[in-house]
């Protein structure tokens, strides 16, 4: 039936129902119920809402007038904060040198450009910590991703404790929790925007690293680097397939098998524990593969939902339905993609997402606020690392797949920092998207001749991935400025810059061949995690990619050397050796400066720092194997991933970028200075307590230029 | 219409049948049930599925907008319009399942008045049938001539009542014992018509009026075959009481109860049905 057709038929049928309607007046029935009363029940709803708003607003106000602390008058109306992690100077400068960034080059036309010093480690995570704290590491808890168990040397996430309740009620074999898991976040010191809150002005903070769980304040945030996924790990991606065996994947994911049933495939998508049953064994979907000759493409199911997929094509976000318990349903979303649909079939499913729509962790304030941005603008990825570069290390997916996931989920960022943009009259705004970042460590090999990790390989179109991002961005710096506000301060900036990594360091190689570290009898040092390691003799090891840890009577589990004299003695020893560590296969210093830690900086956390900080020189890194913990093999190694650029180095190296729409009085910013500065900006005094300097010494715009005056004092 | 409604009555009396000897809120209970699920397999062909979701999705989104902006007078009355817009979208897009939904639903609801709406007559309980005559039939001044044809049971109190204003003739009948009744009526030595009349304490199609032929007609008074159309007759009426449902308690027109019911099932199954209403 056309269209017009129909539409003529639909007509003549309400005509008649109409003609009908005197005496069936009440023959409106459920059908029109379903519309009519939804629409009433939601004007209904919202007129509620907006009726309590106003009734109450009067009460809060006077609420948090009473609890807000004194603050001067604002300079600014908003300050709009846009982090590129990652984006880096060196190419920034030439691309603007070029013309190719017109949008920047107008922003900083406007205000300025400026490096921006970061900090020691250049590591996001501790980098954004200093963002928003103001603070260096030493007062803020974060120096890597990960950091060892002083007891067990085990790895722990920096930044974050999950403990699961420990009262349960014990039924058979059901186990009914008394008791919410506990989750903390492990940051010391204390955000701008709770500062901020305290006297009353809102922040959205989005996917800012390191706010997992979120911190509650006045204002919104939705967390971002190291929320994990639905399994509890940092990023685990799926890969059903009817290939036997296959190697365990090195990082980040996990093998299941596809097995054959008639004409299509099974397997079973292994979900989080299931925490009401003894032993916690995991909650299972069944998965169904049904090939489809005709649309060449198979028909995946996952418990009730089902998408059609083709090969080498990825699906949106699909929904997964855990059911945990009567009436308790864990939920997430995954994207997938049929690898090959020939000889052998192969499904690669993205780490499972939290469902922000229903989140079954805390990863926003308020609650409802992830829930809030899915309905504004879809579903999102909600992992912390989103991104999966592991897959692509592994060459799970191709280089083309990588960037489709990076820029989905780089495009849903951007309309929920739109939907904030257009929303929020005061106050602050900071996103950071980590597409840049994603984009230059697994890209990098393409931009320098005979990179380790792209010898023998065809970039194919993806060349200039790094430099068409950079364009990327600069539209939507172009957006961004356009819809700008009077009394709005935009700043633009990076947590730090990028280098090549080419060439792997594995510290706890170079401690056995110096004798600082000693193995187990009979092993080979190839364990993961130093567990080959002797703890008796040995006196340093490294974890992580920050640096090295002595190995401390009283604070490690096995330390054997005295704190005091002898650490002093044993660091100066280590920084003499690896300053200007060199690389004769390549005839290269790998180290160009070993940091004494305390020396960088002070305060209550820095004894939880590596007591030494590692500044590789460009083209070096901490090793893949140096960062699990693996003892074997040479000290100095090609890097055959994808992952090929990297900013773990000399800090010094690698500072981000500064732009702004009005001047800023500082000479050497840093990014430990924004916190302060946002807090001048909001006419507060920023605490004592601060390491940073604020940039602006009087309001934007001022021209005159005069000694910084502190805020009036409401 | 009337082929239509001769498919339909054998339909709801033999889904219905079951049921006759409980409270009427029992049958009601599962026809709810039955047409929710019609209803949303209606709505789930003929709507926009994924607009409806996102529509939903942005009124969804206001309602949040309210609550998180909540000392922000503006942010709420700029949340507030677009909740407003979105809702008349939805509205917009509700119309085209409504107009597949309605006429179904139409004749659905028009079958189940005839069970729930009267309740059937009492032994002994006296009621009037009414006969309409087509006023051209009628010559001013002058009575028609009227029989009455009464089977075995049924008695008329009084002879017939004309009402020359009305073109009406009227008797006041009573039945002696349960059952089933046919009554002819004969005017002016045109050919018999005929009318039931239930006697019965179960829920049972009762027809309170029997029509002439129409389709508009038909479709409102479908619970028996049109009069023949060549007939003097234009209605005959047998005056059952309303019937109240009881629910909670109350006593309540069937069509409250049916309405909420359904209402109510139809958002309870809609995730089973996979169905964005």
């Amino acid at each position: 039936m056309t269209t017009t057709h129909r539409g003529r038929v639909q007509l003549w049928i309400v005509v008649l129902v109409l003609l009908a309607a005197a005496p069936a007046q009440a023959y409106i029935g459920p059908g029109a119920g379903f519309a009519l009363l939804s629409s009433f029940l939601v004007v209904f709803t919202t007129l509620i809402l907006a009726v309590l708003s106003l009734l109450t607003w009067p009460f809060r106000t006077l609420w948090r007038m009473l609890r807000r602390r004194q603050r001067g008058r604002p300079w600014i109306k908003r300050l709009i904060v846009v982090g590129f992690d990652g984006q880096d100077p060196v190419r920034t400068e030439r691309m603007l040198a070029e013309g190719k960034l017109p949008n920047l080059q107008k922003l900083a036309d406007l205000g300025c450009y400026t490096r921006l010093r970061t900090t020691y480690p250049s590591i996001s995570p501790v980098a954004w910590s200093s963002f928003g704290t103001g603070v260096e590491p030493a007062k803020h808890r974060m120096f890597d991703f990960l950091e060892p168990d002083r007891k067990s040397y085990l790895p722990l996430l920096a930044s974050t404790r999950i403990r699961p309740g420990s009262r349960v009620l014990k039924l058979g074999r059901f186990r009914i929790p008394l008791q919410k898991p506990e989750i903390r976040l492990t940051r010391g010191s204390k955000a701008f925007w709770s500062i901020l809150g305290e006297a009353n002005t809102w922040s959205t903070v989005l996917r800012v690293p390191i706010t997992f769980p979120p911190e509650k304040f006045y204002g919104a945030q939705l967390s971002a680097m190291c929320t994990p996924d639905l399994l509890g790990t940092q990023g685990t991606f799926l890969l059903f397939s009817t290939r036997p065996g296959g190697e365990k994947f090195k990082e980040g994911g996990a093998r299941f098998p596809l097995r054959q049933n008639g004409n299509g495939y099974e397997g079973t998508i292994e979900g989080p524990e299931n925490t009401f049953l003894e032993g916690t064994p995991p909650l299972t979907l069944p998965l169904a593969i049904r090939p489809d000759a005709a649309r060449k493409g198979a028909r995946v199911s996952v418990g009730d939902e089902a998408v059609d997929l083709e090969p080498g094509r990825l699906s949106d976000w699909v929904s997964l339905v855990f059911p945990a318990a009567p009436g308790v349903k864990v939920r997430g979303i995954c994207r997938m993609m049929l690898t090959e649909m020939n000889e052998h079939v192969t499904l690669y499913v993205t780490p499972l997402n939290i469902d922000p729509e229903n989140p079954a962790m805390p990863i926003s304030h308020p609650s409802y606020y992830a829930t809030y941005l899915a309905k504004r603008v879809g579903p999102y990825a909600t992992l912390g690392l989103a991104e999966d570069t592991w897959a692509l290390n592994e060459g799970v997916i191709d280089d083309g797949t990588f960037l489709k996931l990076t820029y989905d989920i780089d495009r849903e960022r951007r309309d929920m920092f739109m939907a904030s943009l257009e929303r929020q009259r005061g106050g602050t705004l900071t996103c950071v998207f980590d597409a840049t970042d994603r984009i230059q460590h697994m890209f990098w090999r393409y931009t320098e001749e005979d990179h380790p990790a792209a010898r023998g390989k065809d970039p194919g179109p993806h060349k200039d991935a790094i430099e068409k991002h950079y364009l990327h961005n600069d539209a939507f710096v172009g957006e961004v400025m356009g819809r700008l506000r009077k009394g709005d301060l935009l700043m633009v900036l990076s947590d730090h810059g990028f280098t090549s990594f080419r060439r792997g360091v594995n510290l706890n190689a170079w401690l056995l061949a110096h004798g600082y570290l000693k193995l187990k009898e009979g092993t080979d040092g190839s364990a993961e995690w130093l567990r080959d390691v002797d703890w008796s003799a040995t006196k340093a090891y490294a974890l992580g990619l920050a640096g090295i840890f002595l190995n401390v009577k009283g604070r490690e589990g096995e330390g054997i050397v005295e704190p005091g004299e002898e650490a002093r003695q044993l660091k100066k020893e280590l920084i003499s050796q690896l300053s200007g560590l060199r690389d004769e296969e390549k005839n290269q210093t790998g180290i160009r400066e070993a940091f004494d830690t305390p020396g960088l900086y002070q305060g209550p956390y820095v004894s939880e720092a590596p007591d030494l900080l590692m500044g590789y020189n460009h083209g070096y890194r901490a090793s893949w194997d140096c960062a699990t913990g693996v003892v074997s093999g040479p000290v100095f190694e090609d890097n055959t991933k994808a992952w090929s650029g990297d900013h773990t180095v000399d800090p010094r190296l690698v500072p981000g970028v500064l732009f702004c729409n009005h001047a800023i009085d500082a000479e050497d910013p840093g990014l430990i200075d924004m916190a302060p500065t946002v807090l001048r900006l909001f006419g507060q005094t920023p605490p004592p307590h601060m390491d940073g300097k604020p940039l602006f010494e009087r309001p934007p715009g001022e021209k005159k230029r005069s000694a910084a005056a502190p805020p009036r004092a409401a | 219409m009337s082929y239509v409604n001769a498919a339909l009555r054998p339909v709801f009396d033999l889904l219905l049948a079951p049921f006759a000897g409980l409270p009427p809120i029992v049958s009601l209970i599962v026809v709810s049930l039955l047409t929710a699920v019609l209803m949303l397999v209606v709505f789930k062909r003929t709507s926009n599925q994924t607009a409806l979701a996102g529509v939903k999705r942005h009124i969804h989104a206001g309602l949040f907008e309210i609550r998180l902006f909540n000392d922000d007078l503006r942010a709420i009355l700029r949340a507030q319009g677009e909740i407003l817009r979105h809702n008349l979208t939805y509205l917009r897009l509700s119309l085209a399942p409504m107009v597949w939904i309605l006429p179904p639903l139409v004749l659905v609801i028009a079958q189940l008045q005839f069970h729930y709406g009267y309740e059937g007559l009492r032994p002994a309980e006296a009621t009037l049938l009414r006969v309409d005559l087509k006023p051209e039939t009628v010559s001013a001044g002058i009575r028609p001539e009227a029989a009455l044809d009464l089977p075995p049971g049924l008695i008329a109190q009084t002879r017939e009542v004309w009402i020359p204003d009305e073109a009406e003739l009227a008797w006041r009948l009573v039945a002696e014992r349960e059952g089933d009744f046919e009554i002819g009526v004969r005017i002016d030595g045109a050919p018999l018509v005929t009318k039931t009349l239930r006697v019965t304490r179960r829920v049972v199609r009762l027809s309170p009026v029997r029509v002439e032929p129409g389709v508009l007609a038909q479709l409102i008074y479908p619970a028996e075959p049109p009069l023949p159309a060549d007939s003097p007759v234009q209605a005959i009426h047998v005056d059952y009481p309303d019937r109240e449902v009881s629910a909670l308690g109350l006593g309540l027109h069937w069509m409250i109860p049916f309405f909420v019911l359904s209402i109510v099932f139809a958002f309870a199954l809609r995730g089973w049905f996979k169905v964005t209403i």
